[in-house]
C-alpha cells in the first residue's frame, strides 16, 4: 500500500527536520529533566531500597529518612516481641561535623548500626569490612565525600565531633539528598558521640519472618509503639520522596518542565503538520474527489504524526542517553527506566496525534469540487 | 431518438439512439443547481439533461459562468444537485456523501487541467494510491497501476516522480490513474489547457483511443476547438441550458 503520508513527510524534508527536531528537543527535555529529577530522588531513598529492612520504625512525623528524631531505644524490645518479627534492630542516623585536614568542618551523615552485614548496609563496600566497625573508633566513608571533603585513604583518620576516627574502608552509592557525605560507624558509638542520642535510637529496622506479610506485621507493630509511625520499605521510600517532592518545589519544577517540553512539542507538531495540511489542501481534494473519505485524509495526517513521534522520539531518547556519560561527570545521575522511557514514549505519541487533530477541522471541510479550480 | 439529445449531436454521424440508450454509462435528466450567496439565489443550471453512452465522446463546451463545471460536478458525484435525477452505470444515484463517495470509488475516473498529481508520488504510486483509496491493495493494484500506465504509453516512466515528467507525461498518468479500477465513466475537466497544440492533440487522441478500447463514457469539459475532433458529439451550455455549439 502506497503511504502518501509518508512520501509527503519525505519530500518535504526541512518540515520533517522542523518536526522531528521539535519532538526530539521536547522528548530530551523530558527524559534528562525528569531522570536528573528521578536520580535525585533515587539518593532521597537510596539506603531505604538497598537495606533489607521491611519495616521502619521511626519517631513520630519524621518527614523523610535524613531527617531523623531520637525515641527510647528500648522500644526495639516490645517491636521484637511482636510475632511475624524475624529481627529488630536499633539504628542511629544524624547529621554531624566532621573535621577535616584543612582544618574546616563539615557535616555528615552518620549512619550507626550494631550488626551492618544483617541490614545489608553498606551495600557496596569498595574496600573494608564493615562487621570490623564495632571492635573500635573506625568508620567506613562513601566516595562521594570526596567531592565536598577532598581526597581521603583507607587508614586517614578524621574527627567527627572532637572524636578521633581512623577510616578502615570506602563504601560506593551510599549518598544523602541533602548532599551530606554518608558515615558508617557503631552503633553505640554513634550514640555517645551525641547527647541528644543517648539511649535513644532514630530508627528501628524490622526484618519480616518468612510467610508473613510485612503490612500486617506493621499494624501489629503499630499496636505495640503507639508513640511512633510504622512503615512498609514502600511506604518509607514514598514518603521520604514526597517530602522532597513537596516541600522543595522540586515536584512543581519537574511538572513546569514537562509542562513546556509537551507545549514545545505541540505546538511544532500542530504548527508544521497544520502548515503541511494547507499546502497539501489540493492534494486533500484530490483524495476526496477520487473517492477518498474524511477518514482517509485523518490517517494521512495522523500516519505522518506518528512518523514524527517514533522517528523524534528515537533521536530524543539517543540525545538524552548520549547525555548520560558528560552529566555523570558531573555527578549528576539521569535515572530513565524502561517504564519511564515507555511511558515518555506513549506520551510523545499521544502528544503528537493531539497535534495533529488541530489540522483535522481545516481538511474535514475540503471541498472536492475545488480540483476543478485552476 | 432519445429527446433529450436530439439538438446538440455535432456533425459527426452519429450511431442509431436505440443501439446507443442500451448502453448508456451516464444520464441527468432535468438537474437543476441553486446556490445561495448571502441572501441571494444563483441558478446555475436549469434543467439540464443528457446521456453518455459506452465508448462516447461528449465534448462539452460553453463560455466561462456557463454552469459546465458544475455540470461536470454533479456528473462526477462530488456536488448534489437541487433538483433533477443522476443515473450512473444504470444505477439512480441518491443519498448522503457515503453514498456519493462510493460512487465516485466505483463508477467515476477523474481529469482535471491541473493534472492535480500528488507530487511526492511517483507516476506508478500516484496510479495505485487512487487504486488503494478505491480499495484495491497489495500485489492487485501494483499490476493495475502498471496496465493502465503502459496503456497510456508510460510504462517507462512508471518510477518518475512529476516533476520529472512533461506536461503531455503528466495528463497521461492523470488519465491512468482515472482508468485505474475500470470506472464507466471518465471526466476530464478542460485536459489540454496547459498543453502545447501537438501534445494536446496528441492527449486527445489517446483519450478518444482509450474511450473506445476501454468502452468508457467520456465527457470532456473544454474550451479547445481540436475536442469537436475527437468528439462523437459537441454539446453547448449555456446561462445553465444546453445549447447549440454552434452559437458560441
Amino acid at each position: 500500500m502506497v503511504s502518501l503520508a509518508r512520501k509527503n513527510l519525505l519530500h518535504d524534508r526541512l518540515r520533517f527536520v522542523i518536526t522531528v527536531a521539535g519532538v526530539a528537543f521536547a522528548v530530551t527535555l523530558v527524559l534528562v529533566q525528569v531522570g536528573l529529577f528521578l536520580g535525585l530522588l533515587g539518593k532521597a531513598t537510596v539506603t531505604i531500597e538497598n537495606s533489607s529492612a521491611d519495616i521502619w520504625v521511626t519517631s513520630r512525623e519524621t518527614p523523610n529518612v535524613d531527617f531523623a528524631h531520637s525515641f527510647p531505644e528500648t522500644t526495639v524490645l516490645r517491636v521484637r516481641g511482636v510475632a511475624g518479627v524475624e529481627k529488630a534492630d536499633n539504628a542511629i542516623v544524624q547529621f554531624m561535623n566532621i573535621m577535616l585536614p584543612s582544618g574546616a568542618e563539615e557535616g555528615c551523615l552518620v549512619y550507626g548500626l550494631e550488626d551492618f552485614s544483617a541490614w545489608n548496609l553498606p551495600w557496596d563496600v569498595e574496600s573494608g569490612d564493615p562487621t570490623e566497625l564495632r571492635r573500635g573508633d573506625f568508620i567506613l566513608m562513601d566516595r562521594s565525600a570526596e567531592r565536598r571533603f577532598g581526597p581521603f585513604q583507607v587508614g586517614d583518620y578524621r574527627e567527627i565531633l572532637g572524636h578521633r576516627f581512623r577510616i578502615i574502608g570506602a563504601t560506593r552509592g551510599a549518598a544523602s539528598f541533602t548532599t551530606a557525605p554518608v558515615v558508617f560507624m557503631d552503633f553505640r558509638r554513634a550514640q555517645g558521640l551525641q547527647q541528644t542520642v543517648h539511649n535513644r535510637t532514630s530508627y528501628i529496622l524490622v526484618k519480616v519472618a518468612p510467610g508473613h506479610d510485612a503490612a500486617q506485621v506493621a499494624e501489629r507493630i503499630r499496636a505495640v509503639t503507639p508513640y511512633n509511625d510504622v512503615y512498609t520499605r514502600a511506604e518509607w521510600a514514598a514518603r521520604s520522596r514526597n517530602y522532597w517532592v513537596v516541600s522543595t518545589g522540586l515536584g512543581m519544577n519537574m511538572g513546569i518542565t514537562v509542562f513546556l517540553g509537551i507545549l514545545v512539542g505541540i505546538v511544532v507538531v500542530a504548527q508544521t503538520l497544520y502548515t503541511s495540511a494547507v499546502e497539501h489542501v489540493k492534494e486533500f481534494g484530490t483524495v476526496k474527489a477520487i473517492g477518498g473519505s474524511n477518514w482517509d485524509i485523518y490517517r494521512i495526517l495522523g500516519e505522518q504524526a506518528l512518523i514524527a513521534a517514533v522517528v523524534g522520539y528515537a533521536i530524543g531518547a539517543a540525545m538524552s542517553f548520549g547525555m548520560r556519560p558528560l552529566l555523570a561527570q558531573l555527578h549528576l545521575n539521569v535515572l530513565v527506566s524502561p517504564q519511564f522511557a515507555a511511558t515518555v514514549f506513549a506520551g510523545t505519541v499521544l502528544m503528537c496525534l493531539g497535534a495533529a487533530m488541530l489540522s483535522f477541522k481545516r481538511v474535514a471541510g475540503i471541498d472536492p469540487a475545488l480540483v476543478f479550480r485552476a | 431518438m432519445n429527446a433529450m439529445l436530439a439538438p446538440f449531436c455535432c456533425d459527426r454521424e452519429a450511431p442509431p439512439r436505440d443501439a446507443l440508450s442500451a448502453r448508456e454509462v451516464l444520464a441527468v435528466e432535468d438537474v437543476r443547481k441553486t446556490f445561495e450567496e448571502g441572501s441571494q439565489k444563483v441558478e446555475v443550471l436549469r434543467g439540464v439533461s443528457l446521456a453518455v453512452d459506452q465508448g462516447e465522446v461528449v465534448a462539452l463546451e460553453g463560455p466561462s459562468g456557463s454552469g459546465k463545471t458544475t455540470l461536470l460536478s454533479i456528473m462526477g458525484c462530488i456536488l448534489t444537485p437541487s433538483a433533477g435525477r443522476i443515473r450512473i452505470a444504470g444505477r439512480e444515484v441518491s443519498g448522503d456523501e457515503a453514498a456519493l463517495r462510493d460512487v465516485r470509488k466505483r463508477s467515476i475516473g477523474f481529469v482535471f487541467q491541473q493534472y492535480n498529481l500528488f507530487p511526492a508520488l511517483t507516476a506508478l504510486e500516484n496510479v495505485e494510491y487512487a487504486l488503494n483509496v478505491k480499495g484495491v491493495r497489495g500485489r492487485g493494484a501494483n499490476a493495475e497501476a502498471a496496465r493502465v500506465l503502459d496503456l497510456v504509453g508510460l510504462g517507462d516512466r512508471k518510477r518518475f516522480l512529476p516533476r520529472d515528467l512533461s506536461g503531455g507525461q503528466k495528463q497521461r498518468v492523470a488519465i491512468a490513474r482515472a482508468l485505474a479500477g475500470s470506472p464507466e465513466v471518465l471526466l476530464a475537466d478542460e485536459p489540454t489547457a496547459n498543453l502545447d497544440t501537438a501534445v494536446g492533440t496528441q492527449i486527445l487522441e489517446l483519450f478518444q483511443k482509450l474511450a473506445k478500447e476501454e468502452n468508457k463514457g467520456l465527457v470532456i469539459v473544454t474550451h479547445d476547438p481540436k475536442v469537436r475532433n475527437v468528439a462523437d458529439r459537441v454539446v453547448g451550455i449555456r446561462d445553465g441550458r444546453l445549447s447549440d455549439p454552434t452559437e458560441h
